[in-house]
C-alpha cells in the first residue's frame, strides 16, 4: 500500500468512526426537529451530560462501589448516560418545549440557549474547567489491519451507531409508537385527529432523542477532550449535520454525519486541529447560501 | 402567463387584461388557480412563462416591493396584520413609499407626524377610527380585514387587488365591505377582487373573469357569466344564485 | 447617573461602571437588530469583537490615533454586518440563528488563528484607554451610549421604525406595502454591527489586555440575555436588561462565578414566563395598582 494510499485509508477510517459519532448526536437534533419544529440549543450539552454521568459512573461508583471490571463498569456507564439523556429530555421537554407549545415558534429556540447556557456553567461550577480523562477499556486498545490503526473504542462506537440507527429506524417503521412519531412528524393535527396523542409522542421523541444525545455522551468521553463546554464546539458540527442533511430528514442527517467526520479527519491531518470549527462553520455557510434546506429534503415554497 | 410549482401547473396560458377605472372580479371553483394569479400579478411569484405589463410598464422581474410604487396594492387571502402593532401604526406602516425625510431627520427629530392625520381618515374609512391605538392582533376577524384594506389603501394605489375579501365575514360585514369597495373604484381605482363569494362579485363587478383548473373559462359581465353554460358546470353545485 | 462616579469610591466597582455602559452600548446595538427588526442573530459579538481588534491593532500596529482607529473600527465593523444581512435576507428563524451563529464562531476562529495579524491567544498587552482614570471613562463610555440611546430613540419613534417593525411582523405583507426588506434588513444589521463595534473600541483599553476568549459566542448570548430579560423590542428594555444583569452578579457577590448560570437561568425565566421581560413586568404591575 502506498504512503498515500494508507493515509487516505486511514483518515478514511478516522472520519467515519468520528462521523458516526457525530451521527448519533446530530440524529436526536433531527428527531425533535422533525417532530416539533424546534432545535434543542443545549443538545450538545446533554452529550456532555452524558460524558460526565458515564465518567463518574465508571470510575467511582460501577469499579469503587459496584465492584466489576472495567469492561463491566464501561458498558454500566453507557446506560446511565443514556439514562441521564433521558431525565434531561424529559426535563427540557417539560420546563420548555411542552409550556412553549402554541406561541412564537422562535421563543423555544431562546429558552433552549438559556438551558444550554444554564448546562454549561452548571457543569463549570461542580467540574471545574480543567479536562477530564476519560479512558475507556476500549480506548486503551488499539487494532491494526495492515497499515490501518483504530482503537477499539472506535469499533465500538460504529458498532453502537449502528445497531442505535437500526433500531430506530426499526422502531420506527414497525412499533406503533413509531409510526405515531412519524404522523406527527408529517402533520400533528391530522394525527391528533386519528387518535394519536400528539403531546405524549412528542414528548417521548424528546426523551428518546435526548437518550441517543446522552449515550453518544458515553462514547464520545474518551475520544474528545472533555470539559464543561464540549457541547459548545459539539452543537456547531452537530448544526452543520443537522442543515447539510435536512432538518428532520434522518437517512440525510446520517449521510451527513459521516460526511462531517470524514471532513474533519481530512482537516486535522492537513490543516492542524484548530481550524476544524472554522472549515465546518464556512462549510455550513456555504450549504446555508445555497441550499437552506439541505442537500436531500425538498424545498417547500411558502403559502401565501 | 403560466406558472407551474412542481408539477403542478397552477396557471396555465392565462391572458387576461383589466380596463382600467373598473372594478374586475377574478373568480373560479377552489383550486381554480386565482389566488396564484394574483400572486403573478403582484410579484409575490414569478411566472414561468409570459408577459405582464401595467399601462406599458412591463412587470416581468419586478419583485412585489417595486410594483407598489408603481402603484400596485394588494390584501391576502389570509390576513397578514402587523399584529403588535396598533391600528394606527398598521396604517403608518402603508405610508412607506410615501416617507421621503431624509435620513438625518429621522435621526435627529423622530416622528414627524406627517401621515397622521391622512392614517386616521383612512380608519375612519373603514369605520375603525375608534379603535386607532388598539392592538391590531386583538381585533375581531372582520375588523382585521377591514384594516388591511384601510393599510393597503394608505399606499395610494391605482389597482387595487383583494384576495378573497369576504371569506369569513357576515352578511352585514359583507355588506360594508361591497360599499366600501364600490367608493374605492368611485374614486379612480381600478379594483380587482379574487372571490368566491358570488353575491359580492354580481353586486359590484363591471366585467368578470372565470377561472377553472388554472386555464381561462370565460370572461363578460356578471349577466353573462351567470347565463353561460360552461361556468355553470364548472361550479356545479356551487353558490350561484 | 452623573453622579454616580462619586457615589462610587472603590476603583472595582468603578469599573463595573464602565462594563455597564459598555454592555447597555452592546443591548442596545442587538435589541435594533433583534427586537425591532425581529431578526434572530446570534452573532452580535463578532462586531464586538471587530470593532476592538481592528482598532487595536492600528493604534498598536500602526501608530493611529485612538478616534481615527475607533471610526475605521466602526466602519469595519458596520461592513462585516452587511456581509451578515446577506444571509439575513436569504434565510428565516432558524436558519438566520444557525448562520449568525456561524458568522460569529468563524469570525471567532480568525481571530484566534491568524496569528500574525491579532497574536492569536497569546493576545495584545499594555492597551491603553483613551482617557486617563476609570471615571473620566465612564462618561465617555456612558456619554456615548446616552447619545446612541437618544437617536435610536428618534429613529424607531420616526417612520424607519415603522418600516422595521412591520418587517418584523410580517415581511411578506410589508413587501405588498412597498418595503424592500433586504435593503432595511441591511440597514439594521449594519448600524447594529456598527454600535456593537463602537463598544468594542473602548473595551481593550477598559481591561487593558486582549485575547480573542471575550469575543466568544457566549457574548452573543450574554447580549442577547440582557435585550430579552429587559425588554425586547422597547429601548429602555436593553437599557434596564444590560445594569440589572451586569449589576445582579456582581452583587450577589459570593456567586461570582455563577454570572452565566444565572444568565442562562434569567433567559429561560424570562421567555417562558415574561416574554416581555422586566418591561412587560413593570407594565403589568403599573395595571395592577391603577
Amino acid at each position: 500500500m502506498t504512503d498515500l494510499l494508507a493515509l487516505v485509508v486511514q483518515q478514511s477510517v478516522n472520519g467515519v468512526y468520528l462521523g458516526c459519532l457525530y451521527v448519533m448526536v446530530a440524529l436526536g437534533l433531527t428527531l425533535i426537529y422533525g417532530v416539533l419544529n424546534q432545535i434543542n440549543f443545549a443538545h450538545a450539552d446533554f452529550v456532555t451530560v452524558g460524558a460526565f454521568a458515564a465518567l463518574f459512573t465508571a470510575t467511582r461508583f460501577a469499579t469503587k462501589v459496584l465492584g466489576l471490571p472495567d469492561t463491566g463498569a464501561y458498558l454500566l456507564s453507557m446506560v446511565a448516560a443514556l439514562g441521564a439523556g433521558a431525565l434531561l429530555g424529559l426535563a427540557v421537554n417539560a420546563a420548555v418545549f411542552a409550556p412553549l407549545r402554541r406561541g412564537d415558534e422562535l421563543r423555544p429556540l431562546i429558552a433552549t440557549i438559556g438551558v444550554s447556557v444554564l448546562i454549561e456553567n452548571g457543569q463549570l461550577a461542580l467540574f471545574g474547567p480543567i479536562p477530564y480523562q476519560f479512558d475507556s477499556p476500549f480506548s486503551r486498545e488499539t487494532i491494526r489491519i495492515g497499515r490501518i490503526f483504530f482503537s477499539a473504542q472506535s469499533v465500538l462506537v460504529v458498532a453502537v451507531s449502528a445497531a442505535a440507527i437500526a433500531a430506530l429506524y426499526a422502531f420506527m417503521r414497525f412499533t406503533f409508537l413509531g409510526k405515531a412519531l412519524r404522523a406527527v412528524a408529517q402533520d400533528r393535527e391530522t394525527a391528533g385527529l386519528m387518535g394519536i396523542n400528539p403531546n405524549l409522542v412528542i414528548a417521548l421523541t424528546i426523551i428518546i432523542a435526548s437518550a441517543l444525545a446522552g449515550m453518544a455522551g458515553a462514547l464520545l468521553g474518551p475520544v474528545v477532550v472533555l470539559t464543561p463546554f464540549t457541547g459548545a464546539s459539539l452543537i456547531v458540527k452537530a448544526f452543520a449535520i443537522v442543515i447539510i442533511g435536512g432538518f428532520g430528514n434522518v437517512q440525510g442527517t446520517i449521510i451527513a454525519g459521516i460526511l462531517v467526520g470524514i471532513i474533519e479527519a481530512f482537516t486535522v491531518q492537513y490543516l492542524g486541529s484548530g481550524l476544524i470549527d472554522l472549515v465546518v462553520f464556512v462549510l455550513l455557510l456555504v450549504m446555508l447560501v445555497l441550499r437552506p434546506t439541505g442537500l436531500i429534503a425538498e424545498r417547500k415554497e411558502e403559502n401565501v | 402567463m403560466s406558472k407551474s410549482f412542481g408539477g403542478v401547473r397552477a396557471v396555465q396560458n392565462v391572458s387576461i387584461e383589466v380596463p382600467e377605472n373598473s372594478i374586475y372580479a377574478l373568480i373560479g371553483p377552489n383550486g381554480a388557480g386565482k389566488s396564484t394569479l394574483l400572486n403573478l400579478l403582484s410579484g409575490i411569484y414569478q411566472p414561468d412563462a409570459g408577459s405582464l405589463y401595467l399601462e406599458n410598464k412591463p412587470l416581468i422581474g419586478l419583485p412585489a416591493h417595486r410594483r407598489v410604487r408603481l402603484g400596485i396594492a394588494r390584501t391576502f387571502q389570509k390576513i397578514r396584520l402587523f399584529k403588535q402593532l396598533t391600528l394606527l401604526e398598521n396604517v403608518l406602516a402603508g405610508f412607506h413609499i410615501h416617507q421621503d425625510a431624509p435620513f438625518w431627520k429621522s435621526l435627529f427629530y423622530g416622528d414627524t407626524g406627517r401621515f397622521r392625520d391622512e392614517a386616521r381618515e383612512l380608519l375612519e374609512f373603514v369605520g375603525l377610527a375608534d379603535h386607532a391605538g388598539e392592538r391590531a392582533g386583538a381585533l375581531p376577524y372582520g375588523q382585521q380585514r377591514m384594516l388591511e384594506i384601510a393599510r393597503a389603501l394608505a399606499t395610494r394605489p391605482r389597482l387595487f387587488m383583494l384576495d378573497e375579501p369576504a371569506a369569513g365575514l357576515n352578511a352585514a360585514e359583507v355588506e360594508f365591505l361591497l360599499k366600501r369597495l364600490e367608493q374605492i373604484g368611485g374614486r379612480g381605482v381600478t379594483v380587482v377582487v379574487v372571490e368566491h363569494n358570488m353575491d359580492l362579485v354580481m353586486n359590484v363587478a363591471q366585467r368578470v373573469f372565470v377561472m377553472d383548473h388554472g386555464e381561462p373559462l370565460f370572461e363578460g359581465t356578471p349577466r353573462e357569466v351567470q347565463a353561460n353554460p360552461a361556468v355553470i358546470e364548472a361550479y356545479l353545485g356551487g353558490e350561484f344564485q | 447617573m452623573a453622579a454616580l462616579p462619586w457615589l462610587i469610591t472603590t476603583p472595582y466597582w468603578r469599573g463595573i461602571l464602565v462594563l455597564c455602559a459598555m454592555n447597555v452600548l452592546l443591548a442596545l446595538s442587538l435589541n435594533l437588530v433583534l427586537g425591532y427588526t425581529g431578526q434572530l442573530n446570534l452573532g452580535q459579538s463578532a462586531f464586538f469583537g471587530i470593532g476592538a481588534y481592528v482598532s487595536t491593532i492600528l493604534v498598536k500596529t500602526y501608530g493611529w490615533n485612538f478616534w481615527l482607529a475607533s471610526l475605521a473600527a466602526v466602519g469595519a465593523a458596520g461592513l462585516l454586518g452587511l456581509a451578515l444581512a446577506a444571509f439575513a435576507v436569504r434565510l428565516r428563524g432558524h436558519y438566520l440563528a444557525i448562520a449568525s451563529l456561524g458568522f460569529a464562531v468563524i469570525t471567532y476562529q480568525v481571530l484566534i488563528n491568524w496569528e500574525n495579524v491579532t497574536q492569536g491567544v497569546r493576545g495584545i498587552y499594555g492597551i491603553l484607554p483613551p482617557v486617563g482614570s476609570t471615571t473620566a471613562l465612564f462618561y465617555l463610555v456612558a456619554g456615548i451610549a446616552v447619545l446612541v440611546y437618544v437617536l435610536l430613540d428618534n429613529l424607531v419613534r420616526s417612520p424607519i421604525g415603522d418600516t422595521l417593525r412591520a418587517i418584523r411582523e410580517d415581511e411578506i405583507s410589508a413587501a405588498s406595502l412597498g418595503i424592500n426588506g433586504a435593503i432595511w434588513k441591511a440597514f439594521a444589521f449594519g448600524l447594529g454591527a456598527a454600535i456593537a463595534g463602537l463598544a468594542g473600541c473602548f473595551y481593550p483599553g477598559f481591561v487593558g489586555t486582549l485575547v480573542p476568549d471575550a469575543f466568544n459566542i457566549v457574548e452573543s448570548f450574554t447580549m442577547m440575555a440582557m435585550v430579552i430579560v429587559g425588554g425586547m423590542g422597547t429601548m429602555i428594555g436593553p437599557v434596564i436588561g444590560a445594569v440589572v444583569l451586569t449589576f445582579l452578579p456582581e452583587l450577589l457577590r459570593g456567586f461570582g462565578e455563577l454570572r452565566l448560570m444565572i444568565y442562562g437561568l434569567a433567559l429561560m425565566l424570562v421567555v417562558l414566563f415574561m416574554p416581555g421581560g422586566m418591561v412587560q413586568a413593570w407594565n403589568t404591575l403599573r395595571k395592577r395598582l391603577a
